[in-house]
């Protein structure tokens, strides 16, 4: 009976004895939570209000980071006027010249070029307007109106910007991936092979893939630009040489390394669509299209949630891809967020400023993911149910 | 007959009976993933064919997609004449350290938040959970001036070090499992008189295979994959993993594209292997968390 004696040995009850165990078996991550995640957290906040080279002390600027980096301000770019005359000036064919001289001049052949002139409104230089030490981040014309957006550091904002733009791949990404997955969910065969195929591209080093993409974009000897003139579509960009190419090149890659995860989700998220529902529209007369609208799409609402959630979490720190391949070029037309960051902070060791920048970044993903967690109870339910069904 | 009308019936227009209309759905899905499966596979097929040409067989016009002359020499030159056989072992041994670690740490904890009970249990899991939502972004620069501080720079401390505290994604996984297992389990070695380190060692991770051999695959992935943490700690190239080793090439050996195509198939081989081996696995760990490996 010794052997199965229950309460205190060695002064300990048989609780105590136990929930010893538990904080020893869960120190280790304990101990990695302080120092690899809550320790590096509340360090970045304070490091956003130093400036820190890591060669010197650390100075203390209190929010100097945070200004540079956040303020902005918008001026309006008046026309230019001509001096002698007052009347606004225009631009045509690079030639300034007053509004009158610009009527006679519109839609004449240009005896240089040999194409017809094109006028447009002079403006007043943006650095002439923006205040000292503000460069522009952006410009853009509003209700026939010029605006100007100057930023103290406007490579930040155009890092986040070109990030942006490169999320617009994933609504695109994500209506590819339905159409697969509802492919895949019909009565077909070799479903294992084409979910094979298509989750391959997802789990491979993007060191490997970026230069697989690199040599497909090559402008002389890659095979893209062979493949299009094939099919009678001349092409003659550039891809990834080219500032207005490069952000599609580098989506329609991002596309095809992500497309089998977001099939595989939706996969799933059809599986839990109830069959009972399908059989009473098509009781009801439900055709394909009604089918797909007034059920399989409700059903889908939470899955296709979740997978642009989580897809915007991660497309907003795309670095590896850019910077492999374009290095952010050509200029600055690549040059993502984090690309922006990781420069700040590691080349020119800027710790603060590069720290005060990743926060605005992180509180962006943060506010995303977190709208992500309220919401993912939906989703795991439906998928529960789906299981059960 | 008022449902009926509720719909957009554009099937009442079309003639096809019902199991015309199946076998067109049927042909249509065929015909789609065949197009994109083929437009997935062509940048590998690209790939392979370019690894077997010879240099000057790349600006031949129109490309060949099986190279005539066939060659290995880009293999062999690739895995003699440059680093990147260096760069294939150190990403062996960082990811197969790392991921042990990570996985012994991790199931350890799963099983005393899922199987054990002591006080404050489920705040500590939560705040672990809780680090999942801080982006990699805003830690990494403070993590750099601590592996400064202790003198890793340059070394693979960084890379494998904070894995032997356990991942909360893998925390996480390990809770879940552990909690579905019966509790008859324990009974039989708390009768022998075993501590929970026995329990869990000798009874409970034995049961767990299917979530060591998920967490192996997508940990031994993640660090074979990594790009960023290497290019931030590692400097010298013959520490570098294969992924700064490849790149690497890529600037050494600009435009010799047969030679980085084939650099490119060995950076991609192990993991198409595990991948091909072990696809239960993967398929079965994205149902679950639709987290991607």
């Amino acid at each position: 009976m010794a052997r199965y004696r229950i309460g205190p040995e060695r002064g300990l009850t048989l609780r105590q004895r136990e929930a010893i165990w538990g904080y020893l078996f869960v120190a280790l991550p304990m101990f990695g939570f302080v120092v690899f995640a809550a320790g590096p957290l509340i360090a970045s906040i304070i490091l956003s209000f130093a400036q820190w080279d890591l060669l010197r002390d650390p100075q203390w600027v209190g929010f100097d980071n945070w200004n540079s980096l956040l303020t902005l301000t918008v001026q309006h770019l008046p026309q230019e006027i001509d001096e002698t005359t007052g009347e606004p000036l225009f631009l045509c064919a690079r030639e300034k010249v007053p509004q009158s001289r610009a009527r006679e001049m519109e839609g004449q052949i240009d005896p240089r070029t040999g194409g017809v002139i094109d006028c447009a409104p002079r403006y007043v230089r943006e650095r002439d307007m923006l205040p000292q030490g503000y460069r522009t981040a952006l410009e853009f014309s509003l209700l026939n109106r010029r605006y100007v957006i100057g930023s103290r550091d406007p490579v930040f904002w155009e890092g986040l910007y070109n990030t942006s733009y490169m999320l617009l791949g994933i609504p695109i990404s994500l209506a590819i991936a339905l159409l697969l997955a509802i492919a895949l969910n019909q009565k077909i065969r070799g479903k294992a092979i084409y979910r094979m195929l298509y989750y391959l591209p997802v789990i491979l080093p993007v060191a490997a893939t970026s230069l697989i993409w690199m040599w497909i974009y090559n402008p002389e000897f890659g095979i893209l630009n062979y493949a299009l003139n094939e099919l009678g579509i001349p092409v003659t960009s550039k891809w990834l040489q080219d500032r207005h190419a490069v952000k599609p090149a580098l989506m329609i890659m991002g596309i095809w390394g992500g497309l089998g995860y977001q099939m595989l989700i939706f996969l799933a998220g059809l599986q839990g669509v109830p069959t009972h529902l399908y059989e009473a529209a098509k009781i009801d007369g439900a055709g394909v299209w009604a089918r797909f609208r007034f059920v399989t799409w409700p059903g889908l609402t939470p899955t296709t949630f979740f997978l642009l959630v989580t897809g915007m979490i991660g497309g907003f720190q795309v670095f590896a891809q850019p910077y492999i391949m374009t290095a952010g070029g050509p200029y600055t037309s690549s040059t993502t967020v984090v690309m922006v960051i990781w420069r700040n902070a590691f080349r020119d060791l800027q710790m603060g400023y590069a720290s005060a920048q990743a926060w605005v970044l992180g509180a962006v993903i943060m506010l995303i993911t977190l709208v992500n967690f309220l919401l993912a109870k939906r989703w795991v339910y439906l998928e529960t149910e789906g299981a059960r069904a | 007959m008022s449902t009926l009308k509720s719909f957009p019936t554009a099937s009442r227009s079309l003639t096809l009976g019902n199991r015309e209309r199946e076998l067109l759905i049927k042909l249509v899905s065929y015909l789609v993933l065949s197009i994109g499966a083929f437009t997935m596979l062509v940048p590998f097929f690209w790939m392979l064919s370019t690894s077997f040409k010879e240099p000057q067989g790349i600006f031949r016009m129109p490309p060949q997609w099986i190279p005539d002359p066939l060659t290995t020499e880009n293999y062999v030159k690739i895995w003699e004449k440059t680093n990147l056989a260096r760069g294939f072992v150190n990403s062996m041994v960082i990811a197969v350290v790392s991921t042990t670690g990570e996985i012994f740490t991790s199931t350890l904890a799963g099983y005393a938040f899922a199987r054990i009970r002591f006080r404050g249990r489920n705040v500590i899991f939560a705040l672990l959970l809780s680090t999942m939502m801080i982006p990699g972004v805003v830690t990494m620069i403070p993590g750099f001036i601590l592996f400064k501080n202790l003198g890793w720079i340059d070394t693979w401390y960084p890379l494998i070090v904070p894995l032997l505290f356990g991942s909360s994604f893998a925390i996480f996984l390990c809770r879940q499992y552990f909690a579905t297992l019966p509790e008859e389990l324990a009974d039989a070695g708390k009768v022998d008189g075993a501590n929970q380190f026995q329990i869990y060692w000798s009874i409970f991770l034995p049961q767990a295979k299917p979530i060591i051999a998920t967490l192996a695959v997508l940990g031994f992935i993640a660090r074979w994959n990594d790009y960023l943490g290497p290019l931030i700690y590692v400097r010298s190239t013959d520490k570098f993993p294969i992924a700064l080793m490849l790149t690497s090439l890529n600037t050494m050996y600009e435009r010799q594209w047969t030679l980085l195509m084939a650099g490119a198939m060995v950076a991609l081989l192990p993991i198409i292997i595990l991948f091909v081996a072990l696809q239960r696995y993967f398929i079965e760990s994205i149902a679950l968390t639709g987290i991607k490996g």
